[in-house]
């Protein structure tokens, strides 16, 4: 019977996203939606179907929706292209109208799309970017609205946030099965390392790389070295958002991520580990600590029987090298 | 704005489009268009941006919208997200594209946070949740509002957008079930004088206190905005000063000229006990609403009774 039962888990029979299902990822070229599209493939899924940009232009509400009249996908995990881009500090000062009205149109035109077209399934991958710029200790999932977003993300925030009403509106009236996430602040490989995905570990790491090639006896950190950063790998990530479209029906949507992370004191000595320095290390409590400690709650999706795997200290190694590899080349 | 301007007003058969339509038509402004939704579906990007392009209008007042009371938000939210949402995608990305040199967007008191301080201030915006009756209609103005903002500071456009506090007037909504409480009233008190009625009984307790425009004041402050006002929030429109239900309830019976007894039925919901506007803002440019509430009733009634007189033939 467990064996069974073992085996329906393994083969998606229970909880659909049956392995013949017709997939559809909005995107494959940024971090998320080429995890998902790697996994699933890894999986055994073969039904996948793929769009490059210009093939299938997302803005076109039109071409949306003559692409899924066409290919009537069964799953869709919609996630945005330019996540990385459009949804950074940078793409929220640089580009605002941009960050609000790509997200917004390309997430109106699938969705609208895929109940249109009678999709089974849809995940809609939002970002911590849609909570309160003050927050309880740890971001709950329903504190979103609940407080001013954080102004240099607030065009991209808003459309995520949209996003999340749209799926819930649909829902309610219409009946359909769309779901929402927010993966935690996420890393992975081929990444352009942004400080704002990192943070204060880049500026930590530029620290040690300086003492070291520098041969400095000791090093000071600024702040106290207790605030905590989430880390989040983007294998997880995917894992996560592949767990959710076949077990998760709720309207509210759920976060993806530790639920913790390794305070700067922790970083600091795993670091001081991996780049191979032993200088002594201060903490200069009189400088504020760097980045405000963002931690997203994750009660809801471990209470669902899902846990990340991939923790940041066994994965700071290749980081620190790709890091100083790319600020190298620049 | 120019007299030989080409304005093009979205939405010009609703209450507030036609209000801005007799005021421009007023004002001598006679290069005019307009669309009724099924010579252009305003949710239609391909349609909207192909129009925007041959017509190239100078300026845009946005009044088009799906708007509904509770009970409608409650049936059809998707409708209310998505209709809202793409008629703003698609207005002002057409109006960007097509070199529009002004546009005014129309939003709505409720954008504002359900528990907000009052009166309540353009920057109260998004600092708290909203009120979930009509979530799906007010985030869909939010991102309008926000839209038009992230035009500006991207692409240097002039978007402005304004948000005004419960309107009446000509062209308002008398349904039984989804009317606010002035149309509301007028039709209770109304039809209790044509019946003979003895009483009428008036929803909650009468305290809570409301603000009401006239949408011929909300139109010349549109005008007024188009011309005067650069600013990057959201500007209120409004009164001004509120008044209790009760108080309301009075200037409707006397309007009417109904002679029974007002009766406040405490088991129905009062709602949040204030909602008023700062209209500060507004105020220092120089405008002032002129039409007062005994004034705009008696003018709001007649249209009424027309209304009613022309759907009985």
């Amino acid at each position: 019977m467990k064996l069974l039962i073992a085996l329906m888990l393994y083969t998606g029979l229970a909880f659909g996203l049956e392995r013949n299902a017709k997939i559809f990822v909005t995107s494959q070229t940024d971090m998320v939606g080429s995890a998902i599209v790697r996994q699933l493939k890894n999986r055994g899924y073969d039904n996948l179907l793929i769009s490059s940009p210009n093939e299938l232009d997302l803005l076109d509400q039109k071409a949306v929706l003559q692409f899924f009249e066409a290919t009537k996908p069964n799953y869709v995990f919609l996630t945005s292209a330019k996540d990385r881009q459009l949804g950074s500090t940078y793409g929220n000062k640089t580009s605002p109208a941009e960050a609000l009205s790509y997200n917004l149109s390309v997430q109106l035109n699938v969705i609208d799309a895929a109940y249109r077209s009678k999709v089974k399934k849809l995940l809609f991958i939002s970002s911590p970017s849609i909570y309160p710029r003050i927050c309880s200790k740890t971001i709950k999932e329903d504190d979103y609205l609940t407080g001013p977003i954080e102004p240099t993300l607030e065009w991209s925030g808003l459309a995520k946030i949209a996003g999340i009403k749209l799926c819930q509106a649909y829902n309610l009236q219409y009946g359909t099965r769309f779901i929402s996430c927010v993966p935690a602040n996420f890393y992975g490989p081929n990444d352009d390392y942004q400080e704002q995905y990192y943070p204060d570990l880049l500026a930590l790491i530029d620290i040690m790389d300086e003492a070291k090639k520098t041969s400095q006896p000791s090093i000071t950190i600024p702040g106290t070295g207790r605030a905590n950063q989430e880390f989040t790998h983007i294998e997880d990530v995917a894992d996560a958002c592949i767990f959710l479209m076949k077990k998760y029906e709720g309207n509210q949507p759920v976060n993806i991520g530790w639920g913790r992370g390794p305070s700067i004191k922790e970083l600091a000595i795993s670091l001081v580990y991996y780049m191979t320095i032993f200088p002594h290390v201060d903490y200069d409590t009189s400088r504020p600590d760097g980045s405000p400690s963002r931690v997203l709650d994750s009660t809801l999706i471990n209470s669902l029987g899902w846990y990340p795997k991939h923790t940041i200290d066994t994965n700071l190694f290749p980081l620190i090298q790709s890091y100083l590899k790319q600020k190298e080349s620049l | 704005m120019e007299q030989d301007a080409k304005i093009y007003v979205a939405g010009h058969r609703g209450m507030v489009g036609s209000a801005i339509m007799r005021k421009l038509q007023k004002e001598g402004y006679h290069n005019i268009i307009t669309t009724t939704s099924t010579e252009l579906d305003l949710r239609n990007q391909q349609d909207v941006l192909k129009f925007f392009q041959v017509q190239k209008p100078a300026y845009v007042f946005l009044a088009a919208a799906k708007v509904g009371g509770i009970l409608a938000n409650d049936t059809y939210p998707a409708e209310f997200i998505r209709d809202n949402l793409s008629i703003e995608l698609n207005v002002i990305d057409a109006a960007y594209k097509s070199g529009v040199k002004k546009l005014l967007l129309l939003g709505s008191s409720c954008i504002y946070p359900r528990m907000c301080p009052q009166p309540m201030k353009e920057e109260h915006l998004l600092t708290g949740t909203l009120e979930p009756t009509n979530e799906w209609y007010a985030l869909a103005k939010i991102c309008g509002v926000k839209l038009c903002q992230a035009y500006n500071r991207q692409y240097g456009t002039r978007f402005i957008s304004c948000m005004p506090t419960n309107l009446y007037g000509p062209g308002d909504n008398y349904h039984l079930q989804n009317s606010h409480v002035l149309p509301a009233l007028i039709r209770k008190f109304d039809d209790a004088k044509n019946t003979g009625a003895q009483k009428v009984h008036v929803w909650g307790t009468g305290q809570v206190k409301r603000e009401f425009l006239h949408v011929d004041d909300l139109a010349d402050a549109c005008l007024f905005l188009m011309d005067n006002y650069e600013g990057e929030a959201p500007i209120n429109v409004g009164w001004g000063k509120d008044i209790s239900i009760s108080n309301l309830a009075k200037l409707v019976q006397e309007a009417i000229g109904f002679d029974g007894q007002i009766t406040y039925d405490i088991s129905k919901p009062d709602g949040t006990p204030q909602k008023l506007l700062d209209t500060t803002l507004i105020n220092s440019l120089g405008w002032h609403p002129q039409i007062t509430l005994q004034e705009g009733l008696r003018q709001t009634i007649e249209s009424y009774r027309d209304q009613k007189e022309t759907l009985r033939r």
